[in-house]
C-alpha cells in the first residue's frame, strides 16, 4: 500500500508537462514503480487458491458416463462441514442458502451419504472429501464384481458362475467410483489448507443459536469442467468431426503399453506361429484406479503382483543362462486391467491377428499372478477355471505339474465349482481353453480391504520402516513384507522353471534377492525419486505417475513418444545383460556384429554412482524386453460401441482448481447492480438535459469592450 | 447514404435493387429495404415513383415475415432436439458445446 501511495504521488507531482526531463524522470519513476506492483492485487485479497487438491475426473463406456462434472464456470457453494449423516438435513433441506459445497470426512464418505446428495443436487454445489493420513477400516470404491461383462464367463460360458453369483470377489465394494455425479468431487488432504477452510467456516458459516447465519458467507468454488459427454461413441465421433473452424479433442481412448520380456529372445518383427515353439507365460498387471484421477497405489492390488513377478524374473536369469529350459518363458504386465482389461485384450487380439511374435497355440500354459500381499503364515491359493478343466484333460496334467511346483507355501486349491477370479487370464480364456493358474492370497472373496481405492497405499502393506533411518538407508532395509514376497517370487520362480520343462536338480538354486524385492516396494510405494530407480532409468526425468493408467494426451498437448515407464527399465535390468557398448553404439547397435536390435532393445541406463567420484557409471543394458500397445481393440476396430472388448475413455479438460472466498447476499448483490444501473440512467438524464440547456446555463455575460483610454 | 438528394428515379432503382437482391436468399436486404424505405413510400408527400416504391417496400416486408417465421421455427426446434438426434444433430451442427449432452 505504501509504496503504490508513494508512487502515485511521484508521479502526480511529476506532473503533464511536455519538457523531456519531465518525461524522463516519469517513465523512471514508472519503471521503479512498476517493479513491486505484485503484492497487492485485489484478487489476491479476495480468492485463497487451493492447491493440494484432486479431482475426481469423467469416464465414458460404450453406453454409460460416470465421474463427476462441474459447471463451465465453476460451481460455488456456501461451506458446510458435515458432521454426521442427520447433518445433511441442513444442506438438502433446511439450510437457508443453498447451494451448500459439502465438506465431509473420510468417515462420512459412504454411498448412502453420496446417493443422498446426488438425488438432491440442485442443491448441493459441490463436495470436498477430507483424506486423512490414517485409513478408515475398510473402504472400496469399486464395484462388487469387478469386469464382470469382460471376463470369460457369460452365458454362453459357465453361466452360473457369471456375474458373481457363486463367489462374490469384493463385497465391500460400494460402486461409488461407477456412479455419475453432476457436480464436482474433490479430495482434500489434511493440512494447513484444510485448517484454513474449517476455520473459516467456524467463523463465517455456523448457526449461532439456531438463527441462520448471518452474511457474508464463506463460499468455495470449484472448477473441473469436463468437455465430453454421454457415451463413448458420441465422444470419439465428436473427437472426428473435423467440420468447424477449431476442431476440439473431447475424449481420448484409455491405454497406455504393455511391457513383455521372454528368457530366450523373438525377432520383433516376426509375427505369428511360431512352429515347434511352446511358451509359459507368466502374467501380472500394473494399473490400478482410485475415485480420484491418478491418485491410485494399488500396493495390495498390483504392487504385490508385479514386484513379485520381477523378483522372479530376476531370480530365473542366472538359471536359464546356464541350464535353459526347453519352453521359453515369456514374462507379460498388462497395464489398464482394471478398465475391462485393456492389455490383455489387446495382447490376445494381437496374437489372434497375427501381430504379436508368438501365436495363441503356442502358448503352453499361463500363470497370473494376482493379489499376493501374504502376511506370513497366511496361504497361497492357486485359482483355476472349472469350465475349461472339465472339457480337457491335459489341462489336468498341466495342473498336476504347477501344483507340485509350489512346495514353500502352504498352497491349498479353492473350492473345485469356484471361478476364476477377475484377471487377465480369463482373456486368454475367452479366446481358446488354455490351462492356467491364479496365484492369489484371498481363497474366495478379496482380502484386500481398500481394493482400487486411494487407501490402497505402503501401509496397507505393513510396509513399516524404523523411524531414525535416511532415504537411503529406507531404501535399502529388507522390511518383513519384503521378505515374505520374496518368498513367493522363490516359490513362482521355481515353478515357472519346472513348468517350462527345466532341469530338475538345479531347481533348489532358484532364490529371489529381498534386496531387489525391498527397493522395488520402496521405490513404488514410498518414493519413486530414489538412487535405484535413478541408477536404472536413462535420466533424471519427471518418474510418471505409477498405478494409473497414463494417458498420452494431457489437457492441451499430446506426448509424441512416451518416456517408457520404470517397469520397462526394471524388467530390463533385472533380465537383461550389461554390455560394454559405448553411448552411440547403443543407440545404433545394428552396426556391430553381434548385436541386433530386432532380438533385442538395447537401453541406455545411468547407473550408480561410484563411492570417489561424482560421474554416474552409465552402461548400455541389452535385453529381450518389449514395449507393446496396450489400447482397446474397439479403438482400433472402431467399434466404439463394442460389447468384447473395453470402450473406456477419459474426458479432456481445459482447467482444474479450486479456490475459497467469502461470499455476500444476493440482495446486496442485486442492491449493488440496481443502484450502479440507477446512477447510470441518472447520469443520462442529467446529461441530456444538460446538453439541451446549453446555452441557458452556459450563457457567457459579455462585458462591454472597454475602449482603451 | 443520404436519401434526401438522391432524385426519385434513383431511389426507385435503388429500391428495386434491394428487392430483388432479396431473392438470392438475403433477407437482410429485405430488412434494408423496409426500414430505409419506410418514410419515402408512406411518410413523404406523393410524388410520381412512389407507389411503385411503395408496392416494393410492401413485398419486402411480407417476405421478411416469411423468413422470419421459418427462421425461428427450425431454430427452436434444432435447439430443443439436437441432443436426441444423435449423430444427426452433430453432423448439422457448426459448434457443438461442451459438456453437455
Amino acid at each position: 500500500m505504501k509504496s503504490h501511495a508513494m508512487c502515485s504521488n511521484m508521479v502526480r507531482c511529476l506532473g503533464d508537462g511536455n519538457t523531456s526531463l519531465q518525461k524522463l524522470a516519469t517513465s523512471i519513476v514508472f519503471f521503479f514503480c512498476l517493479s513491486d506492483v505484485s503484492c497487492n492485487s485485489v484478487e489476491q485479497k479476495i480468492y485463497v487458491e487451493l492447491n493440494n487438491t484432486v479431482p475426481c475426473v469423467r469416464l465414458l463406456n460404450a453406453t454409460h458416463q460416470i465421474g463427476c462434472q462441474s459447471s463451465i464456470s465453476g460451481d460455488t457453494g456456501v461451506i458446510h462441514v458435515l458432521e454426521s449423516e442427520a447433518d445433511l438435513e441442513w444442506p438438502l433441506s433446511k439450510g437457508p442458502n443453498p447451494p451448500y459445497m459439502v465438506l465431509l470426512e473420510s468417515s462420512l464418505f459412504t454411498r448412502s451419504i453420496m446417493m443422498k446428495m446426488k438425488n438432491e443436487s440442485n442443491r448441493v454445489a459441490g463436495v470436498a472429501v477430507v483424506v486423512p493420513n490414517t485409513s478408515p477400516p475398510e473402504f472400496s470404491p469399486h464395484t462388487t464384481c469387478p469386469n464382470e461383462n469382460t471376463g470369460v464367463y457369460s452365458d454362453n460360458y459357465g453361466p452360473n458362475l457369471a456375474h458373481c453369483n457363486t463367489t462374490v470377489w469384493n463385497p465391500r465394494g460400494n460402486g461409488l467410483s461407477y456412479e455419475e455425479f453432476d457436480f464436482p468431487v474433490f479430495s482434500l488432504k489434511e493440512d494447513n489448507e484444510t485448517e484454513f477452510i474449517k476455520q473459516c467456516y467456524l467463523d463465517h458459516n455456523r448457526a449461532v443459536n439456531g438463527s441462520a447465519p448471518q452474511y457474508p458467507l464463506c463460499a468455495m468454488q470449484l472448477f473441473s469442467h469436463m468437455h465430453a459427454v454421454t457415451n463413448t461413441p458420441t465422444c470419439m465421433r465428436r473427437n472426428d468431426i473435423n467440420f468447424s473452424i477449431n476442431p476440439e479433442m473431447v475424449c481420448d481412448p484409455l491405454g497406455d503399453y504393455n511391457v513383455w520380456g521372454s528368457i530366450r529372445p523373438y525377432n520383433d518383427t516376426v509375427f505369428g506361429h511360431k512352429e515347434n515353439e511352446s511358451v509359459v507365460i507368466a502374467a501380472a498387471r500394473l494399473d490400478s484406479r482410485a475415485f480420484f484421477w491418478e491418485v491410485s497405489t494399488g500396493a495390495e492390488g498390483s504392487v504385490s503382483g508385479f514386484v513379485t513377478l520381477l523378483a522372479a524374473a530376476q531370480a530365473l536369469r542366472e538359471v536359464t543362462h546356464e541350464a535353459p529350459p526347453t519352453r521359453n518363458i515369456l514374462f507379460a504386465f498388462f497395464q489398464g486391467e482394471t478398465f475391462d482389461y485393456i492389455g490383455s485384450s489387446r495382447m490376445v487380439y494381437d496374437m489372434e491377428n497375427g501381430k504379436f511374435v508368438i501365436d495363441l497355440d503356442n502358448i503352453h500354459s499361463v500363470l497370473e499372478i494376482g493379489q499376493v500381499a501374504v502376511h506370513s503364515g497366511t496361504n497361497l491359493f492357486l485359482h483355476s477355471d472349472p469350465v475349461s478343466r472339465r472339457n480337457n484333460t491335459v489341462n489336468d496334467e498341466v495342473r498336476e505339474e504347477l501344483f507340485s511346483s509350489f512346495f514353500v507355501f502352504l498352497l491349498v486349491e479353492p473350492n473345485v465349482s469356484q471361478p476364476l477370479p477377475p484377471s487377465s487370464l480369463q482373456r486368454f480364456l475367452r479366446a481358446q481353453p488354455i490351462p492356467g493358474i491364479v496365484l492369489a492370497d484371498h481363497e474366495s472373496a478379496f482380502n484386500n480391504r481398500y481394493y482400487e481405492s486411494f487407501y490402497d497405499n505402503a501401509a496397507n502393506l505393513n510396509l513399516t520402516y524404523p523411524s531414525d533411518l535416511s532415504p537411503e538407508e529406507q531404501l535399502e532395509f529388507v522390511t518383513d513384507t519384503a521378505k515374505s514376497l520374496t518368498d513367493v517370487a522363490t516359490v513362482v520362480a521355481r515353478a515357472l522353471y519346472k513348468q517350462a520343462g527345466g532341469n530338475e536338480s538345479l531347481v533348489n538354486n532358484i532364490k529371489a534377492d529381498p534386496k531387489i524385492v525391498t527397493q522395488m516396494l520402496y521405490g513404488f510405494l514410498v518414493s519413486s525419486n530414489n538412487s535405484w530407480f535413478q541408477a536404472c532409468h536413462k535420466h533424471t526425468g519427471r518418474y510418471g505417475v505409477l498405478g494409473y493408467l497414463g494417458l498420452h494426451c494431457f489437457v492441451f498437448f499430446c506426448l509424441l513418444e512416451p518416456s517408457p515407464p520404470e517397469y520397462y527399465y526394471l524388467l530390463a535390468n533385472l533380465t537383461g545383460a550389461a554390455t560394454n557398448l559405448t553411448q552411440s553404439q547403443c543407440q545404433k547397435p545394428d552396426e556391430l556384429p553381434n548385436e541386433s536390435r530386432q532380438m533385442y532393445s538395447y537401453l541406455w541406463v545411468q547407473g550408480i554412482v561410484p563411492p570417489n567420484s561424482t560421474e554416474r557409471d552409465s552402461f548400455c543394458v541389452r535385453a529381450s524386453v518389449r514395449l507393446t500397445k496396450a489400447v482397446s481393440p474397439a479403438f482400433e476396430l472402431g467399434e466404439y460401441a463394442s460389447k468384447d472388448y473395453s470402450t473406456w475413455t477419459e474426458s479432456r479438460w481445459k482447467f482444474i482448481k479450486a479456490r475459497i472466498f467469502l461470499v455476500a447476499s444476493r440482495d446486496l448483490e442485486m442492491l449493488t447492480l440496481g443502484v450502479g444501473v440507477a446512477v447510470l440512467f441518472t447520469s443520462l438524464l442529467v446529461t441530456y438535459f444538460i446538453s439541451t440547456k446549453a446555452d441557458v446555463l452556459f450563457s457567457s455575460t459579455r462585458e462591454p469592450a472597454s475602449a482603451a483610454y | 447514404m443520404n436519401l434526401e438528394r438522391l432524385p426519385n428515379e434513383e431511389k426507385l432503382t435503388l429500391c428495386r435493387k434491394y428487392y430483388f437482391g432479396g431473392f438470392a436468399f438475403l433477407p437482410f436486404l429485405w430488412l434494408v429495404n423496409v426500414v430505409w424505405f419506410f418514410k419515402e413510400a408512406f411518410v413523404k408527400p406523393t410524388y410520381t415513383e412512389q407507389l411503385q416504391i411503395k408496392t416494393y417496400v410492401k413485398r419486402s416486408g411480407l417476405g421478411l415475415l416469411l423468413w422470419v417465421a421459418v427462421l425461428t421455427t427450425w431454430i427452436t426446434i434444432f435447439q430443443h432436439f439436437r441432443a436426441e438426434w444423435g449423430e444427426v444433430g452433430d453432423y448439422l451442427s457448426f459448434t457443438i458445446p461442451l459438456g453437455i449432452p
